[in-house]
């Protein structure tokens, strides 16, 4: 198909993120009685889903990019479980990042394939110049059927990358001027019309029909396999190591023996488990991380393929120098080791049988379309007399300070410390206890009342510093809804779950599965 | 100012609990019976020439939205002048407020002021979760009632060393007073030990730092100072009044270990009565959480800020002590049937300032009494009355 040159594209930083909760495959073993089992998956909790863990990954590339919202000029986001199966997701997620209303990218899903689809969408973008800067978001959290295989192997996790447009005629982007630490080089796609993992319309769990040995024969390690030389063939230097996408542990390595190149994503697997449409970039991710890949090769050509609906593709990267952000997937942090119970009720799988008692407000009614855009973007309304902010704008037409009417809304800051706090012991469903309820001085000066985590509800205190992450506080009518938690810095868990940037802070807590 | 003198004539409730086996109307038709038998020389209803209603939660009986003719029509009274109120936790004694400035205004001389409150029609659950995700769609989710008065909890042990037993010392003594007034909820006796072991509802909150969830009713007559004599020869004055607000939200709270509404509306209420803390001989308070009376005695000026729990611990607001404080028992043992608690409490101070409470009865001696509520999203709303025997 290919008819013109691939124009590289610049690799400005990458950020990754894990979910908080684990489960271990013996547990689900034991449930059904089918025995063994070996390593963890990595589970979203109940108020973490995928967009929740992009909007994590993606805040770690954007850093350590040294890119800020403004210079976006795209959000390409490729999952396979988009919060709302049709709805407004792509519009929340770039909401909550503060991309702003202009802008562009798409929503890839339909399949696992949908993570290096956005990828490869982002690119095309930027090499048309359409698109300065490009963020990259791929994250998945699959729910696989009761039962079957895939309950011991689908994982869940985000990786994002930030690519900047090379600028014409340089070996630099056009973003920031600096050489760039890695660019992407190579693409290469194969297809094949099989049926393997699917979900129906409107179906709750995904599922696997085919048979294990027709899909690794005569689906996977041939298209897979094809894809990645494929690239190879193209001319450029060949990959010193594959990070390749695996749903059970053993298929990516029949296809790197194939492809006469180390595998450098083991790790990555027996962090997560399969991360879906993640998994391509957080294999590239922890490839191109110093000491990331297991052959030790770190920096150098290095390639990953994502799979998924039948299709394979290949891409590579050629890293100069370890890239901004990139750091070994294992050490995302060990998250919360829970009961094969605890995890079907966090993914929505156990239920109780009364109907939850119903808020007050349904999250598509007037209240939520005026106030989903402070919501997510955490916005305040700063008094220009004398400076207070009142939070959230759409509730304060005056300052709450000085009863001032002239107000500015602006970006509230993430991080401040304890006021007072409660911990609720006493919440039927759909809340779940401990509930803490924080208010919170932040940074700036802005005062917020927020939940915390049940994790830090032991150890909170008045004073304590904390940071705002993005969660899902409901899913409420079937429509989710998000807000910002707050997270004690030295909680004894990760912060926001597990991302890059916290897990350097967090050194020693790195362990692995 | 200048108002005509009101004066209350009779006063009465019902026997606050679960009453699952009474409707509002019924519950209505109570109250009111009990405040007519309560008028020394009689009065007959007809005179009753408007009613002001206090209902707050008309969502947890299905009943959200109705106006004020429901009362009129239970307790007889189909025609009459009504207005239903909702102003919070303070419904109740907002309700009085008002329908003693219709009798001061002249435009009504016989005004039924009559709070009634179903708790319980719905699950405790439900009850709980009513208010939990109101008002933002997110900015208080999760924000049920004691959430609203934790906070301040936590802050105030922080701040000046408060501790759980002076919390308890609370719940404590108004279970006390409870056993000895037989409109209370609950008539038992509970220790600080009980207090401290009983289940963590909303930390630092305990289950029995925190009052039930109650149906109730209660009833006042007011009419103007000048035909009170037709009715009884010992009737209490309106001496002052006072309501106040702040902001909503819990996040725009300038302190946690106060609640500045009840400290404008006791300062407007204590001008208009031209008295001070020091004249009150008791008062009945907001303890819809244990904490609550602390921060209420604090603000209302009975004693320095932060020495509330100290003060609680020593006896300082016992029946016996300084300045009794909820000799019904409060919130805490009597009940909190939203709009009735405030009339109910009022009824109280009646009984007190008449030296009729029986085993509860203080020591009268300047002839004043207050009352108070505080509530509403970030207890944003306080009234204060003051009700004074002295002609």
């Amino acid at each position: 198909m290919s008819a013109s040159p691939i124009k590289p594209v610049a690799v400005l930083g990458v950020g990754a993120a894990a979910p908080s909760l684990r489960l271990a495959a013996k547990d689900v073993g034991a449930a059904w009685g089918s025995g063994g089992g070996r390593g963890t998956v990595a589970v979203c909790d109940s108020d973490e889903d995928t967009l929740t863990l992009a909007w994590q990954a993606a805040n770690a590339a954007l850093e350590a990019a040294g890119i800020t919202a403004e210079q976006v000029s795209g959000l390409w986001w490729g999952t396979a479980r988009p919060p709302f199966a049709e709805g407004p997701s792509h519009a929340f997620l770039s909401a909550t990042l503060g991309l702003g209303r202009e802008c562009g990218g798409a929503l890839v899903s339909g399949s696992s394939h949908a993570g290096i689809e956005a990828l490869l969408g982002a690119w095309d973008a930027l090499a048309a110049g359409h698109a300065a800067v490009a963020l990259v978001v791929t994250s998945d959290a699959l729910v696989p059927g009761l039962g079957t295989a895939g309950e011991t192997t689908t994982g869940a996790g985000a990786a994002a990358v930030v690519l900047g447009a090379m600028a014409e005629g340089s070996e630099a982007p056009s973003a920031n001027g600096a050489a760039p630490a890695a660019r992407l080089v190579a693409r290469a796609t194969r297809a094949m019309p099989a049926v393997d993992r699917y979900r129906a319309d409107g179906g709750g769990a995904t599922g696997d029909v085919y048979d294990a040995r027709l899909f690794r024969e005569e689906v996977f390690v041939p298209l897979l396999t094809e894809a990645g030389r494929a690239v190879g063939d193209e001319g450029g230097t060949p990959p010193v190591s594959w990070a390749i996408a695996d749903p059970d542990g053993k298929l990516a390595g029949a296809v790197a023996k194939r492809l006469g190149a180390p595998l450098s994503s083991t790790p990555v697997y027996g962090a997560l488990g399969d991360a879906g449409a993640a998994s391509a970039l957080l294999g590239l991710i922890h490839a191109c991380a110093e000491g990331g890949s297991s052959t030790g090769s770190g920096p150098g050509v290095i390639g990953t393929i994502g799979y998924g609906g039948g299709r394979a593709t290949a891409v590579v990267l050629d890293a100069a120098r370890p890239v901004p952000g990139a750091v070994p997937v294992d050490r995302l942090g060990e998250g919360r080791r829970v009961s094969y119970a605890e995890a079907l009720r966090a993914r929505g799988q156990l239920e109780p049988m009364d109907d939850p008692i119903q808020m007050g407000l349904p999250p598509g009614g007037a209240a939520f379309v005026r106030g989903n855009p402070e919501m997510l973007g955490l916005f305040g309304a700063r008094c220009k007399e004398c400076g207070t902010i009142s939070t959230p704008p759409s509730i304060h037409p005056t300052c709450v300070g000085c009863g001032g009417a002239e107000l500015e809304v602006v970006s509230l800051a993430r991080r401040g410390r304890v006021q007072t706090f409660v911990v609720n012991q006493t919440m039927p469903p759909p809340f779940q206890a401990p509930l803490p309820l924080v208010i919170i001085d932040l940074e700036d000066g802005a005062r917020l009342m927020v939940q915390g985590s049940p994790a830090d509800a032991a150890a909170l205190d008045i004073g304590d510093e904390v940071t705002l992450s993005l969660r899902r506080y409901a899913l409420e009518r079937g429509i989710p809804v998000y807000g910002y938690k707050a997270y004690r810095v030295a909680g004894d868990w990760p912060q926001s779950g597990a991302t890059v940037g916290s897990a350097q802070d967090g050194a020693g807590k790195e362990g692995g599965s | 100012m200048s108002w005509n003198k009101v004066a209350v004539v009779g006063a009465g409730l019902i026997k606050m609990g679960e009453l699952f086996e009474q409707s509002y109307e019924q519950m209505a038709a109570g109250a009111f019976s009990a405040a007519l038998a309560s008028v020394d020389k009689g009065l007959d209803k007809s005179a009753v020439d408007a009613v002001i209603v206090a209902t707050q939660r008309g969502t947890l009986w299905g009943q959200e939205g109705i106006g004020g003719n429901t009362v009129p029509s239970a307790i007889g009274l189909s025609g009459v002048a009504c207005t239903r109120v909702e102003n919070a936790c303070p419904s109740g004694s907002d309700a009085f407020r008002i329908g003693a400035m219709v009798v001061a205004s002249g435009v009504h001389d016989v005004v039924l002021v009559i709070g009634v409150e179903k708790m319980r029609d719905k699950s405790t659950q439900e009850g709980l979760l009513a208010r939990a995700a109101a008002g933002h769609p997110l900015y208080n989710r999760g924000e049920t009632a004691p959430v609203l008065f934790a906070p301040f909890a936590t802050r105030h042990m922080h701040e000046f060393g408060t501790t759980p037993e002076m919390l308890a010392s609370v719940a404590v003594k108004n279970h006390h007073n409870g056993c000895l007034d037989p409109y209370a909820h609950f008539q038992s006796e509970i220790t600080v030990e009980q207090v401290l072991a009983s289940p963590m509802v909303c930390s630092p909150l305990r289950l029995l730092d925190c009052c039930p969830q109650t149906d109730g009713a209660a009833a006042i007559l007011l009419t103007s100072a000048e035909r009170a004599h037709e009715f009884t020869d010992k009737p209490v004055y309106v001496a002052g009044f006072g309501v106040a607000t702040d902001h909503p939200y819990l996040h725009e709270k300038s302190t946690f270990v106060g609640l500045p509404a009840t400290t404008l509306a006791s300062g407007r209420a204590y001008e208009m009565a031209g008295v001070g803390p020091r004249d009150l001989d008791m008062a009945e308070v907001h303890d819809c959480f244990t904490i609550t009376e602390i921060l209420d005695i604090e603000d209302l000026g009975f004693v320095e800020k932060g020495k509330g729990g100290p003060a609680s611990l020593e006896g300082e607001t016992a029946l016996d002590g300084r300045i009794p404080v909820n000799p019904s028992g409060g919130l805490l043992a009597k009940g909190h049937p939203i709009g009735a608690t405030g009339i109910a409490q009022l009824t109280e101070c009646w009984w007190q300032l008449r030296e009729e409470a029986g085993e509860r009865q203080v020591a009268i001696r300047q002839g004043f009494a207050l009352q108070h509520n505080v509530g509403g999203r970030g207890s944003g709303v306080s009234v204060v009355n003051i009700l004074t025997r002295n002609p």
